[in-house]
């Protein structure tokens, strides 16, 4: 007993200092639902290259199993560097989904936007079209160009 | 509708082959818990979802899930490329090859095929996206589990990455749910079914 009061006064001072691991919960919520403690506005996020190797821009929700972690950043190339883009974009859509009113991560979206479609025209223009539609911007028909996705070599080009 | 981009949402770069542990990974492409099996749940339940918060969250997160399809295909794929006669024979993955040969189909590690036996579509929204919730969960103790049987870090540095996006999937369908039942009646959530009752 004397333990779980113990628990629950560092929980309140984690929410009293931000700590990013602990989200909002009811105090006093009806019976025989499910909650899961929202998580707070305007959160502590990785930059994007550090986020896509954990797999999540939020260290709260960074939960990693035995200690086994993504620590070192993807090789500096134009496609690693879109991917990053991409996944910070993916991981702030999904955060405003359930947040739309966080002026904060909203802006934080609007500006690795930005930069998604500046590393996507660097990198068109290196490797051919992203989608079939921008096959038109070439001098011919691109899109079906090895090496395809899955493939190692997609995977491997250099800087 | 969907368009295809043509790249992986996180890199997949296999130096060497190995059929067993690609016997085993086939599972997160076509197993219980696997990603084929996630975004059909989220892109079906959808349609019955009475609010826009869940419609848009199963979404994108439906479509995430295509993505993790794909990454798990590439993993299985580049495990399975350029085998040697002794490792088409090898101890686990004889069983694949002579059914699939180096292609990759949605199965179980046990061999079962998909089946959309293994997800729901309830049409109530608390019940699916309560579900999801232990969906997700499934999916991550897979994971894991993964990691516990593979010892090679150009795999494991992917399934690193596909088992944190369960959890964050996780928190947000919990949010997703918070979402619902401000929608609902406060003292009774489960007063009527709010895809068909009004």
């Amino acid at each position: 007993m004397e333990m779980r009061i113990q628990q629950m006064a560092r929980r309140q001072q984690n929410m009293e200092t931000g700590d990013p691991g602990y989200g909002i919960l009811p105090a006093c919520a009806p019976l025989a639902n499910p909650y899961v403690p929202y998580q707070q506005d305007n959160p502590a996020t990785y930059p994007a290259k550090n986020g896509v190797v954990r797999g999540t821009l939020f260290p709260g929700l960074d939960l990693p199993f035995m200690g086994m972690t993504n620590d070192v950043p993807l090789d500096d190339t134009p496609l690693h560097e879109l991917q990053a883009l991409c996944f910070a974009l993916t991981e702030l859509g999904l955060y405003l989904d359930t947040h739309k009113d966080d002026r904060e991560a909203f802006e934080l979206f609007q500006s690795y936007a930005r930069l998604y479609n500046e590393g996507k025209a660097v990198y068109e223009q290196q490797y051919g079209p992203l989608t079939m539609e921008a096959a038109a911007h070439g001098e011919t028909y691109g899109w079906m160009s090895d090496p395809w996705p899955w493939e190692y070599e997609a995977n491997q080009r250099e800087a | 509708m969907f368009v295809y981009e043509k790249k992986l949402q996180y890199p997949v770069k296999i130096a060497r082959p190995n059929p067993k542990l690609a016997s085993i990974i086939i599972s997160q492409y076509g197993g219980p818990d696997g990603e084929l099996g996630a975004s059909l749940r989220y892109l079906s339940q959808r349609f019955s979802m009475p609010y826009a918060e869940q419609k848009g969250l199963l979404t994108d997160i439906g479509t995430e899930e295509l993505g993790h399809l794909e990454i798990v295909g590439a993993i299985v794929h580049q495990l399975t490329k350029n085998l040697t006669p002794e490792q088409q024979r090898a101890d686990g993955f004889a069983a694949y090859f002579v059914d699939h040969t180096q292609g990759v189909y949605p199965q179980f590690a046990s061999g079962t095929p998909w089946t959309a036996a293994t997800m729901q579509v309830k049409g109530d929204p608390i019940t699916d996206l309560t579900e999801d919730l232990a969906a997700e969960q499934k999916a991550r103790s897979t994971y894991d589990n993964i990691l516990r049987l593979s010892d090679d870090p150009d795999v494991n540095d992917v399934i690193k990455f596909l088992r944190e996006r369960e959890i964050v999937h996780f928190q947000r369908f919990g949010e997703a749910i918070q979402k619902l039942r401000e929608r609902l009646n406060e003292k009774n959530v489960y007063y009527l079914n709010p895809a068909i009752d009004r």
